[in-house]
């Protein structure tokens, strides 16, 4: 039996060894999960949001759960870009998995500057733009305004050969819209979709749990079925590929993603609860392939007259 | 300065199985498990991130202080303050147990002190069994546990902080004087420290805030002062950057990576006690 070739195209240079990543702001820049799990496995590394000065982030408490999901309030903790050009890029340089450095800012200079900063350094291989995190003052501008979002990638793209992605905000009226305004602009793929905006009320101090407005990124498998939804809207929307994301925590969810239409997948919030989640994702496809008999990631999800099907039915 | 982040080479998810669930009076529960291979790796202080339940609802795992290890088996206590500790302390005999540890920094032990005064308030004695025959085993020759709680039913049995080493002392103080002494532990820190001591502590914030205090004022000043910290956790080895706490001169650190076991001059006290309680995330 063959064993099935799950490697993905993205284009421009970015080419994964198999669809399943690990989303931004879940596996940070990677060493902590090296010392856990087999990282080099694994389709993708998204860093955690990076911004030209580094931020301490929000003050606690951060992180709340829900029923089914977790919300986060984190504010972009992050080093800053210089110390991830110069410090941790010379390592992603030893690594086989493919590193992709997520970029945040407030406005299309910091996202500039980033790129610029980041030009010079190897080891990674594209980036990918947050243009719609949640937790910081004016994050969510470039994400909501499809003009704003072109704008912003076209000066990107005007900076780097490298792979462009950007990720799109689900708390948008027209995600397809964006995802459009992106694509003209010059973005060679968009993942989908960042955390919703979420509350959880605490009825014993009678507040919300989060501090500041309150309000944090919903993520976890309580947000798959609008992810999802998130992801075929965008599918039809352009011919760029598209990452899915939003609380895939097994090989079924992956799976059901790329049906929906997406091209690849990033593991987020199940690592949280499962440092080994995104590589049983892996062996879950790679085995649903196997039993499929199928040769190719698209045999698999978009299974021919001639296959069984049966390789939709990973668990039952 | 801040400690340097946990060594996270030793953590592997294991799955055991529960042995016994100890209900003690009061609310706490001693749940022990086979797990063998935290149980030969975690050191006082350490903790391990704990899930006993299928599905996504709770969906994180809970971190729980390794608070006893013999041959295979590892205990931990906990009380039911949430949906996920509700399930833990429902867990029978023969139950899957799922452990991901062990992680964070524990209580420093090299040099082992002479003199160790222990300060634990109510739950926050789940470090401490581990600690004390720790100690002991390393030639501590004089180890005081104070622990203190609201009432005498909230009190951790004194025995299980000695298991079975009578040389431990234990001197208890409850809030309302229905065991031990009336009033706070922290009340009988300078008591016990009369001699140079290791002060190693673990209960509610404004316990250790008012330990803090009571040791600057200390002479002889203690040969070094460590606290056990809690925070909302998502995913205890240091990447969901959500467990941040507030370090003297003005920066948060991560409870997960730096801690949970801080020095006490490491810790911005006002800071931390404007926090609401852990669990209320």
């Amino acid at each position: 039996m063959n064993f099935p070739d799950l490697s993905v195209d993205l284009g421009r240079g970015l080419i994964l060894p198999n669809p399943v990543g690990l989303a931004s702001g879940t596996a940070g820049y990677g060493f902590e999960l090296r010392q856990l799990i087999d990282l080099d496995r694994l389709g993708a590394l998204f860093t955690k949001g990076t911004t030209l000065h580094p931020r301490e982030g929000n003050p606690p408490p951060r992180v709340a759960e829900v029923r089914g999901g977790m919300l986060n309030a984190i504010g972009l903790h992050n080093p800053g870009v210089d110390h991830v050009a110069s410090t941790y890029a010379p390592e992603f340089s030893r690594w086989s998995i493919p590193v992709v450095v997520n970029v945040a800012g407030g406005s299309v200079e910091d996202y500039l500057e980033c790129l610029d900063r980041l030009e010079r350094a190897e080891g990674f291989a594209g980036y990918e733009l947050n243009i719609s995190c949640p937790n910081i003052a004016n994050g969510l501008d470039f994400g909501r305004d499809p003009a704003a979002a072109g704008r912003l990638v076209a000066a990107a793209r005007a900076r780097t050969g490298r792979h462009l992605m950007v990720k799109l905000s689900p708390n948008v009226t027209d995600i397809a819209a964006v995802a459009r305004a992106v694509e003209e602009a010059g973005a060679d793929s968009v993942s989908a979709v960042n955390t919703y905006v979420g509350m959880k009320i605490h009825r014993g101090i009678r507040a919300p749990v989060l501090p500041g407005r309150g309000t944090g990124g919903l993520s976890g498998p309580v947000i798959k079925p609008l992810a999802l939804a998130a992801v075929a809207q965008v599918r039809a929307a352009v011919r760029i590929p598209v990452v899915g994301v939003g609380g895939i925590m097994d090989a079924d969810d992956a799976l059901e993603y790329l049906i929906a239409g997406a091209d690849a997948i990033q593991v987020g919030t199940a690592t949280f609860v499962n440092p080994a989640a995104a590589l049983e994702v892996l062996d879950g496809l790679l085995t649903a392939g196997e039993r499929a008999g199928v040769s190719r990631l698209e045999e698999l999800h978009h299974p021919t007259p001639s296959s069984s099907g049966d390789g939709l039915a990973l668990s039952r | 300065m801040i400690r340097p982040l946990s060594d996270l080479g030793r953590a592997r998810d294991e799955t055991g199985e529960v042995v016994a669930v100890e209900a003690l009076e009061g609310g706490m529960v001693e749940i022990t498990a086979r797990l063998p291979r935290l149980a030969t790796t975690a050191r006082p202080g350490e903790f391990a991130q704990l899930r006993a339940w299928a599905g996504v609802d709770p969906l994180l795992r809970r971190p729980f202080s390794v608070a006893w290890t013999a041959g295979e088996l590892c205990s931990f206590v906990l009380e039911a303050v949430g949906a996920g500790t509700r399930l833990l302390v429902a867990l029978r005999p023969g139950d899957p147990l799922q452990a991901l540890g062990p992680l964070g920094n524990g209580f420093h032990l090299d040099p082992v002190p002479a003199r160790a005064v222990i300060v634990s308030g109510g739950l926050g004695c789940a470090p401490f069994p581990l600690l004390v025959r720790e100690l002991r085993q390393g030639g501590c020759a004089d180890v005081t546990v104070l622990s203190g709680a609201a009432t005498a039913s909230r009190l951790y049995p004194a025995e299980r902080f000695r298991r079975g080493d009578d040389a431990v002392r234990v001197v208890e103080a409850t809030d309302d004087g229905s065991q031990g002494r009336r009033g706070l532990v922290t009340e009988l820190v300078a008591g016990a420290c009369e001699e140079t001591a290791a002060v190693y502590a673990c209960g509610p914030n404004p316990m250790l805030a008012a330990l803090a205090e009571a040791l600057r004022h200390l002479a002889p000043p203690p040969e070094r002062a460590e606290v056990s910290l809690e925070a909302p956790m998502g995913c205890g080895f240091g990447t969901c950057l959500g467990c941040a706490l507030p370090a003297a001169g003005g920066e948060w650190f991560l409870c997960c990576r730096r801690g949970p076991v801080m020095e006490v001059s490491q810790v911005d006290w006002p800071g931390l006690l404007a926090l609401p309680p852990a669990h209320v995330a």
